[in-house]
């Protein structure tokens, strides 16, 4: 009989025990903002903003633009063997530091169709230095692949990669003769075969973050790089 | 302990920790890169194309103004032929035409715009006296269209040879 009080009289106890709350603590909300990383990349020519595409406020903002234009004067024409200005360069226009690569593609058409008889060699473009690498492996006569060495900080742009454009003169040699007659003179006419053609200047630029540099350009570019102390990258 | 790993129940459990465990990677990670692009063109214009204007023959004088007909400018040159008898003596009062290198030909100094014409060349035929018959004289006018250097001056290249050839010209450079 005592065993069986006491026993109750403990159990009585321990169910007492377990009302008392837990003691709780709830902190204050903290409020962590990720800033995630703005990269954004602008094409220049002479000086002007041609194309650009940056993220900003969590999205993508791009603009495009039209290279060659305000060349010549209105009712002027484009005449082969004159060096005129065209001064390509990049700007980064993002908040964070980048690398970046031009490829130019240069190519003839008429009337919206290719011209394969005519050499994309005949579109000179006069290179300005500025340290531009070359990719010697991955240029042709119709394409070409420069990168900037460099880091390219935010808002800061680089040195002009091209200074000129010429149409070699060679295009105005290849012609063909029909001759006509009219009884009183007879009429030599030379027909110039390239008259009308359209030379095309394309360039695009790509550019990427500058951590972990080496594996962030052979993932995005697919291209095999040496970066030294500087930061600065050179092509395997 | 064979028979353990005989049963199905062992290999399916096995396979389906795998999977959960797969499924617990972290999501694919991709580096900051962005890109842009421009494109230009501009047409080229060749080629050119010149009339004599109606010559006019007076006194044994041909009087030659040659029109640039096509939409291009270019330079002239103008030879006049005749039989062997006869010379021809060349007036120019406008000091635009000019021979070189004794070649025969007399140039145009200036551009010749389009619809525009030379001034004068007069080409008088010395005949002799016993011999005026009717005769021959042909002249030849060529034009050139104009190249220009890199600093936009223009120039004639009247050695130009014709290559009426269609093909890939190594020709240029490209840096």
């Amino acid at each position: 009989m005592i065993l069986v009080i006491a026993a109750v009289a403990l159990l009585a106890f321990s169910a007492l025990q377990s009302t008392r709350a837990a003691l709780t603590y709830v902190s204050q909300d903290y409020t962590a903002s990720l800033a995630v990383s703005e990269i954004g990349v602008t094409l220049q020519e002479n000086g002007n903003d041609i194309s650009s595409r940056n993220y900003s406020n969590n999205d993508w903002h791009e603009t495009t633009g039209t290279l060659l234009t305000n060349m010549i004067a209105p009712g002027d024409k484009f005449l082969p063997g004159k060096a005129y200005d065209e001064k390509i360069s990049v700007l980064n226009s993002g908040k964070i530091d980048e690398y970046v690569r031009v490829t130019i593609t240069k190519s003839w058409t008429r009337d919206g169709e290719k011209v394969t008889t005519l050499s994309p060699d005949y579109i000179e473009l006069g290179m300005a230095g500025n340290g531009w690498l070359l990719d010697q492996k991955a240029s042709t006569n119709e394409r070409l692949v420069y990168y900037y060495p460099s880091v390219l900080a935010a808002g800061a742009a680089t040195g002009d990669l091209t200074k000129d454009i010429t149409i070699n003169n060679a295009i105005a040699s290849k012609y063909t003769e029909t001759t006509t007659s009219d009884g009183t003179y007879t009429t030599i006419t030379t027909t110039y075969q390239y008259d009308g053609v359209q030379f095309n200047v394309d360039a695009e630029v790509d550019a990427v973050q500058t951590h972990n540099a080496q594996e962030a350009i052979k993932s995005a570019w697919g291209v095999d790089v040496n970066v030294d102390s500087n930061g600065t990258i050179s092509l395997q | 302990m064979r028979k353990f790993f005989k049963k199905k129940a062992v290999w399916l459990t096995a396979a389906a920790i795998l999977v959960i465990g797969c499924v617990s990677v972290g999501p694919a990670m991709a580096y900051f890169t962005t890109y842009t692009s421009a494109a230009g063109s501009q047409v080229i214009s060749l080629g050119a194309q010149t009339k004599i204007e109606e010559p006019k023959v007076e006194n044994w004088t041909k009087h030659i103004d040659i029109k640039n007909t096509g939409t291009n400018d270019c330079y002239v040159r103008v030879k006049a032929f005749c039989g062997d008898q006869f010379t021809i003596d060349y007036t120019d009062e406008s000091g635009n035409w000019e021979t070189r290198n004794n070649d025969g030909y007399w140039y145009y100094k200036p551009v010749v715009a389009p619809n525009g014409t030379t001034s004068e060349l007069l080409a008088k035929i010395n005949v002799p006296e016993n011999l005026k018959s009717s005769f021959n004289v042909v002249v030849v006018q060529e034009c050139t269209g104009v190249l220009y250097d890199t600093n936009g001056q223009p120039y004639a290249d009247w050695t130009q040879v014709i290559d009426t050839t269609t093909g890939i010209s190594e020709g240029g450079s490209g840096n």
